[in-house]
């Protein structure tokens, strides 16, 4: 496609709808969604739509702090496209990464509570000084989107 | 009110709406404020109704906290072209006319 | 539709998506839709330390929502086209909004 037609709205006829960016790729293989409250999921794609909705078979959740890792089984999800920060194709050649290591669930929801207070801490910290400088500070929210 | 659309599209330098004033600023330098404590300065080459834009030779300064010290500190970064998501922009200034 | 379009010119091209999360993936732009999601093929991390969970993703679809910035490689942006394009959607638009 040379450039001038491409950028000239009135020259796209009718819009080809490559909806969702050809997810289309990704069924039936293993993936790994993030969500945008952090959490990550591994699963098999079974189904998606436009609005990049999906749904997941035979996932895990995986908990990783830092370089530390724990999987729990979760079964089947449906995920609302809304939540989705992104979708990555797992190469089996390198899925077992050599610079995670597995703990067990206590180890790992200890580790995450330490992440989430020293966040919190640093973020109560940042607003302070903020306020004094005479900022005005939003409430703030957990979600970064 | 289909003449005053066509009025501006033959005088290009009419300011009718908000807009207006940022296709003005097209191939100008621009002062952009972002969501999240960023500010961005750049030559403006694109923009659309979401204000998604293209800026080059653009400075990003992000106010942050230094994760040593704990003191308010600014980070400044340089990039040759960038794309910006319009949902994070929260104003767009145009270049200083005298 | 603009930056679909302009996205469509850059398929290819290596860019480097800043998500809102502040993670940063660079790799080869594969696919575009018109939400601006976007499909990277053969990616890096930025901070592979921060995130060493996509060590082994090697393709990613992102959701156009969670995009803060896209660079770019000026090489291949042809800027003078890019204005001219924006002031047309302009038009377009204002005529479309006088229509009603």
């Amino acid at each position: 496609m040379s450039l001038p037609q491409a950028l000239d709205a009135s020259a796209l006829p009718s819009i080809i709808f490559t909806t969702a960016a050809q997810l289309v790729d990704c069924v039936d293989k293993r993936l790994l969604v993030i969500l945008r409250d952090g959490r990550k999921l591994i699963g098999i794609l079974r189904s998606f739509d436009q609005y990049a909705n999906l749904v997941l078979q035979d996932t895990v959740e995986r908990i990783v702090v830092d370089s530390l890792y724990n999987d729990q089984p979760r079964g089947v999800y449906i995920i609302r496209g809304e939540n989705v920060v992104l979708v990555g194709q797992i190469d089996p050649e390198k899925e077992s990464s050599p610079s995670m290591t597995e703990v067990s669930l206590d180890e790992i929801y200890a580790a995450q509570q330490k992440e989430s207070d020293e966040r919190k801490r640093k973020e109560e910290v940042k607003t302070g000084k903020l306020i004094d400088l005479g900022f005005s500070i939003e409430p703030q929210v957990e979600d970064l989107y | 009110m289909a003449d005053v659309a066509t009025a501006d599209q033959l005088d290009d330098t009419v300011v009718s709406e908000p807009l207006d004033l940022v296709r003005l600023s097209l191939s100008e330098r621009v002062f952009v404020k972002l969501k999240g404590d960023r500010e961005l300065r750049g030559r403006l080459h694109g923009y659309d109704l979401h204000c998604n834009l293209v800026l080059s030779d653009v400075e990003e300064t992000i106010y942050s906290l230094d994760p040593e010290t704990e003191e308010l500190k600014t980070v400044v970064k340089q990039s040759e072209m960038l794309f910006v998501r319009g949902d994070a922009v929260v104003l767009i200034s145009p270049p200083q006319r005298t | 539709m603009l930056f679909f379009s302009f996205y469509k010119t850059l398929i290819d091209e290596v860019v480097i998506v800043e998500l809102k999360n502040d993670m940063s993936v660079r790799g080869t732009l594969k696919s575009v839709d018109q939400f601006l999601n976007i499909k990277l093929d053969d990616i890096s991390v930025l901070d592979e330390i921060k995130y060493p969970h996509l060590s082994s993703v090697k393709n990613i679809f992102i959701r156009g929502s969670v995009v803060r910035y896209v660079h770019l490689p000026a090489a291949v942006v042809d800027t003078t086209l890019l204005e001219d394009a924006s002031r047309k959607e302009a038009a377009a638009q204002a005529a479309k909004a006088g229509g009603r």
